[in-house]
């Protein structure tokens, strides 16, 4: 009987401890609630000090891919982000992409510079190597800039700070605004030393000097001289009878890939072109005009009858020719138009 | 046929001409007249209308002094003060005259018919300015280019009653007379040049571009070593008197001496004045003491200038750049600093398909037409080519601005059109072989343009210009050419010139020139009439069994204010329909087309874009008793009041960027969406909710489609508690709605439209919890 119960009293024992060996896993992290809590934190501190470490690197950018991503945004995290969602590689032909890019950094190295920051990290997330991320995010056109403020988790993307380009633009003096209002720290923004403009604006001044010792000399030669004052005054006429302004105020693309019989170079739609596109009319304009005058100068030079009559038919070949081309194009970009020259 | 009879021949011809081309002009102005009825288009003309009309039943002292309290309110507006009076005067002018003369025509097609009218007299104009750059048969291609050009047509089509209507004539004129004046160097036309200008500054703000031009002109030819004592009397009698005179418009006041666009003209005033000075002085001392002086003088002129003027501009005598001239130099200036500019289609850079649209082979005739000028390169031509380079670019920066750039085109097409003409048509056999048929085909020619005007066929408003562009430039040519012959031979002496020898050559460039001119002729009778010729108050579109059905939900919705509101009902809109509104409804309004106050127009954006509770404070602030709204989401017009909505909260933002964020009406992914993936802030806005009211109960359950945006709408449409339906056009397109008095009981709307629809409010406050 004594047996009995010694058995029964070292099994139930022998359950106990091994109930609390057992549950010892569980009761540790119960217990060390406080511990993990530094554990956290080190780990926040290592992380942070990576990040440090990388920025520093990195005149204060970070380069993320979709992993990184995931890790610098993972939940413990006492640092707030600004992430530049990016197509920088030339395949992308994303030029709002380039435009950003230097004045984007320009920022974060002014915010690396500051001696009172708050935790707030610069990245860049490239297409290339963030595509998860970008399905993720639902985002459908770059660049676009992300602010995560230290709170917030990365699955609450509904209601994402996003700067808005549209509005603020490309420079960087907007940017460092926007990101004042939600850091509370002011970055200057200071442009580096533009030594492409200097040497433009010292060589614009000895040009312009060169042009008033050249006017002094030769000034009858050269700024009396039609011919110089003609080439200048029917370039600009070209180049902006061809909508090149619209080009300079749009910043559309220069081509694109040409896909299913449809040509990279005419953009589609009557209020839209590409830069290529207006290169070509303006090249066509040029034969046309070169075409008229050739009937109206050169011709009546020609003394030879035969040389003449061939010049003739060059000129008004070409000029017929162009025009139904410039026809052909325009029907491109307005498919309703009725009228063709040549080619039907 | 002899010199003399061809030379009779001509001066019959010419005037014929000129008629037949005047005819032309206004006739292929007339087709929305044809198709509609004759009815003031767009928004900007009624706003001209009702001060025209104000203009002729109150006389124009009341005018000048009308101080409108039924726009802007609470504000209010000084309209004498803040028109240009140019285009009202001119109508109430004409409407008196005839009127005197016992022909009761009424005020409305007077206005309607006015600039019509005044493109005849652009293409006499045109004329007159191409009979000086070259000869009168190039004048006369001018003239019917320029009669028919879509680039000029668009702006002035029977009912577009706007300052551009006249402005365009006053600015070919005027540039008319300055080319006489500097010619002549007579003082009579430096006066004219004067008062032409004056009249261009009471009709159109774009006055400015002569403000510039003519002084750059005389500049140039300054640098150029043209000084001539033509040049001093023809700009000195131009700037003293243009200059005085444009500072009586009250409008424009004492901005000429004050801001930098007029900086220009008095600079160069002063510039030449100098010089005549130092002219004068060189005569009577030596040449060495005389170089000294003139050393001396410019580096104190220099210095005591440019001092004078940093104190001037610092002290805030002379303005800065205003922002709707500024945008013109830096294109994004605009974008970020002024909305309300850049939310204006007619602001917008141009394509290159729009010169091609309006200018078909105009627009590259028109270099070859520079480049002559340059061969020949007299004082008037440097004016030629100086108005062709700066119209270029600022017809490329902003579409609105074509045109004034068409004119030029124009003139300096024709330029080269005629000189291709002259060279192979170039003998005197030639000349006789081809006046018959020339003057056959104007003979047949008059008939048929008559036939235009009165008939309604698109077919023979085509055919008739064709015809007509045609003739004119044969008809002229053959007219010219004989005098063209003798300056041909005094040319041919300078340089060794060739006649076309071979028949074939002549024929092919002449048939082919023709040909051109028919597809210029087609080209723009289909621009006129596909593009440029829609009231935009009345729509047309097609139904499925082809026949055409007219859309006339404007009209009705304002002819409902007109009849059902109080008289002094106040209506707020976006500022698109403040004109309209004033004009055919008769009601007061918060913001117009005349966008004076950026603060007030973003205060309807909030109104617009804020949620019911946010806006029915602002609503009852400014009185508004109802609220209109464009809705196109039935019939898929695209103009309506969602698709404008980015403006209204971009606007808005600017001046409440606490109570509007633009970001909020976006969903994460960056999309403009209605449907169900509309954020709740778009779903709560005003707008939203007016337009989609009781929208989906027009399809049956779960297939609304915003046939605009392509979207499906949900099931569930909005429910509005502080504003109820008023008035829906038949086609949706208009919706009005009443703004709700304060509830009598003092409850809140929201509890008190619940409760009328009978549900308790305690379910409403625990919804809201």
């Amino acid at each position: 009987m004594a047996v009995i119960s010694r058995t029964l009293f070292l099994t139930l024992l022998l359950a106990l401890v091994a109930f609390l060996s057992a549950s010892s896993s569980s009761t540790s992290s119960l217990f060390a609630h406080a511990q993990p809590q530094n554990d956290n934190e080190a780990l926040l501190q290592k992380k942070v000090a990576r990040l440090e470490a990388k920025a520093v690197k990195n005149k204060g950018v970070i380069q993320l891919d979709s992993l990184a991503f995931e890790d610098v945004m993972a939940k413990p995290r006492n640092y707030s982000m600004v992430v530049l969602f990016t197509a920088i590689s030339p395949e992308f032909n994303c030029v709002p992409c380039l435009n950003f890019d230097p004045e984007y950094k320009m920022v974060a190295a002014g915010w690396s510079k500051l001696a009172n920051k708050s935790q707030l990290f610069f990245s860049i997330l490239d297409f290339k190597a963030g595509q998860a991320i970008f399905q993720k995010f639902g985002m459908n056109s770059a660049p676009s800039v992300l602010y995560f403020p230290a709170s917030s988790s990365i699955s609450g993307d509904p209601s994402q700070d996003r700067y808005d380009f549209g509005k603020s633009g490309f420079q960087a003096e907007p940017f460092a605004a926007w990101l004042q209002a939600r850091s509370g720290v002011r970055v200057p923004v200071q442009r580096p030393f533009d030594f492409m403009g200097l040497a433009v604006k010292v060589l614009g001044t000895f040009t312009a000097v060169f042009s008033v010792i050249l006017f002094v000399r030769k000034g009858r030669k050269i700024f009396g001289s039609k011919y110089f004052w003609s080439t200048i005054s029917m370039i600009i006429i070209f180049v902006m009878i061809s909508g090149h302004m619209w080009n300079q105020i749009r910043n559309p693309p220069y081509s694109m890939p040409s896909q299913q019989g449809r040509s990279g170079f005419i953009a589609s739609g009557f209020q839209n072109q590409f830069g290529l596109e207006t290169q070509i009319i303006a090249v066509l304009y040029s034969l046309l005009t070169g075409a008229a005058i050739g009937l109206i100068a050169v011709v009546p030079r020609i003394e030879n009858p035969v040389g003449q009559r061939a010049t003739v038919w060059v000129c008004m070949g070409m000029f017929t020719l162009v025009f139904s081309i410039l026809i052909q194009v325009f029907k491109l970009k307005n498919p309703g138009y009725p009228f063709t020259l040549m080619f039907r | 046929m002899s010199t003399e009879s061809s030379s009779t021949v001509a001066r019959v011809l010419k005037p014929t001409i000129l008629i037949l081309i005047a005819i032309v002009a206004i006739s292929s102005r007339l087709f929305s007249i044809i198709r509609f009825e004759s009815v003031i288009h767009e928004f900007d003309p009624w706003f001209n209308y009702r001060t025209t009309q104000h203009l002729v039943k109150n006389g124009f002292y009341d005018f000048w002094n009308w101080f409108d309290e039924k726009s802007w309110y609470p504000l209010g507006r000084v309209v004498g003060g803040t028109v240009y009076p140019g285009i009202m005067v001119t109508s109430a002018l004409i409407h008196n005259v005839l009127h005197f003369f016992n022909f009761p025509v009424d005020i409305r097609n007077v206005c309607v018919f006015l600039a019509p009218m005044f493109s005849g007299l652009t293409a006499f104009s045109a004329y007159l300015l191409t009979k000086e750059l070259k000869d009168s048969s190039a004048g006369l291609l001018a003239a019917a280019f320029l009669g028919v050009a879509p680039g000029y047509i668009s702006r002035s089509v029977a009912g577009s009653y706007d300052n551009e209507g006249i402005a365009i004539f006053l600015l070919v004129f005027t540039f008319y007379l300055w080319i006489k004046a500097v010619k002549t160097g007579s003082a009579f036309f430096g006066l004219l040049t004067a008062l032409f200008y004056f009249y261009m500054v009471s009709a159109w703000g774009g006055y400015v571009f002569i403000t510039n031009l003519l002084p750059l002109h005389a500049f140039t030819l300054l640098l150029m070593g043209r000084y001539s004592n033509r040049l001093y009397v023809s700009y000195s009698t131009f700037c003293a008197v243009g200059t005085l005179l444009s500072m009586q418009i009250p409008f424009v006041g004492f901005q000429p001496t004050r801001t930098s666009e007029h900086m220009a003209a008095l600079g160069v005033f002063g510039l030449l004045q100098l010089y005549a000075f130092a002219e004068l002085v060189r005569g009577y001392i030596p040449p060495k003491q005389f170089r000294a002086l003139l050393k001396g003088g410019i580096v104190a002129v220099a210095v005591i200038a440019s001092i004078g003027l940093t104190i001037l501009s610092f002290s805030g005598v002379i303005a800065p750049f205003t922002g709707r001239f500024y945008s013109l130099y830096d294109t994004g200036y605009a974008k970020i600093h002024i909305p309300i500019i850049a939310s204006v289609s007619e602001h917008q850079p141009t394509a290159w398909t729009s010169f091609f649209f309006d200018l078909q082979m105009l627009i590259f005739l028109f270099p070859a037409g520079v480049y002559l000028c340059f061969k020949e390169l007299k004082d008037e031509h440097v004016f030629i080519i100086l108005y062709s380079v700066f119209a270029s670019y600022f017809a490329g920066v902003m579409v609105r601005l074509m045109l004034t750039l068409t004119p030029v085109v124009c003139v300096s097409a024709a330029i080269a059109y005629s000189t291709l003409l002259d060279t192979y048509l170039e003998t005197s056999e030639h000349v006789l072989a081809s006046t018959k048929p020339a003057i056959a085909a104007a003979a047949t020619s008059a008939p048929v343009v008559i036939e235009a005007t009165t008939s309604d066929s698109k077919a023979t408003g085509k055919k008739t210009a064709a015809k007509a562009a045609a003739a004119a430039a044969a008809a002229a040519k053959s007219a010219d050419a004989e005098a063209k012959t003798h300056a041909k031979s005094a040319a041919s002496s300078e340089k060794k010139r060739f006649p076309i020898f071979n028949l074939d050559s002549r024929l092919l460039v002449i048939l082919q020139l023709t040909w051109f001119l028919f597809m210029f002729a087609w080209h723009c009778t289909y621009v006129t009439s596909g593009s440029y010729s829609s009231p935009s108050i009345v729509l047309a579109s097609r139904q499925q069994d082809g026949s055409q059905m007219i859309i006339d939900d404007f009209r009705e919705a304002y002819y409902w204010l007109r009849k059902n509101t109080k008289e002094d009902a106040k209506v707020m809109s976006w500022w698109d329909y403040g004109y309209q509104m004033a004009g055919m409804a008769n009601v007061t309004t918060l913001v117009d087309n005349n966008t004076w106050n950026n603060t007030h127009i973003a205060t309807v954006g909030k109104a617009m874009s804020t949620s019911e509770e946010v806006s029915y404070k602002v609503l009852r602030q400014h009185d508004v008793d109802y609220v209109l709204i464009l809705f196109g989401g039935v019939i898929g017009y695209s103009g309506d009041d969602i698709n404008k909505f980015l403006w209204m909260i971009r606007i808005a933002e600017g001046v409440y960027p606490n109570d509007v964020k633009e970001t909020n009406f976006f969903t994460p992914r960056g999309e403009y969406k209605v449907d169900h993936d509309a954020t709740k802030t778009m779903r709560e806005s005003l707008m939203y909710k007016m337009s989609y009211y009781r929208f989906a109960e027009l399809y049956g359950s779960g297939n609304a489609v915003d046939h605009v945006r392509n979207a499906r709408m949900p099931a569930e449409g909005p429910t509005l508690s502080v504003l109820e339906e008023a008035y829906t056009t038949e086609n949706w397109l208009v919706r009005i709605y009443k703004v709700k008095d304060l509830d009598i009981l003092g409850r809140d709307l929201k509890d008190s439209t619940a409760f009328d629809k009978g549900r308790v409010r305690k379910i409403s406050s625990l919804k809201k919890k």
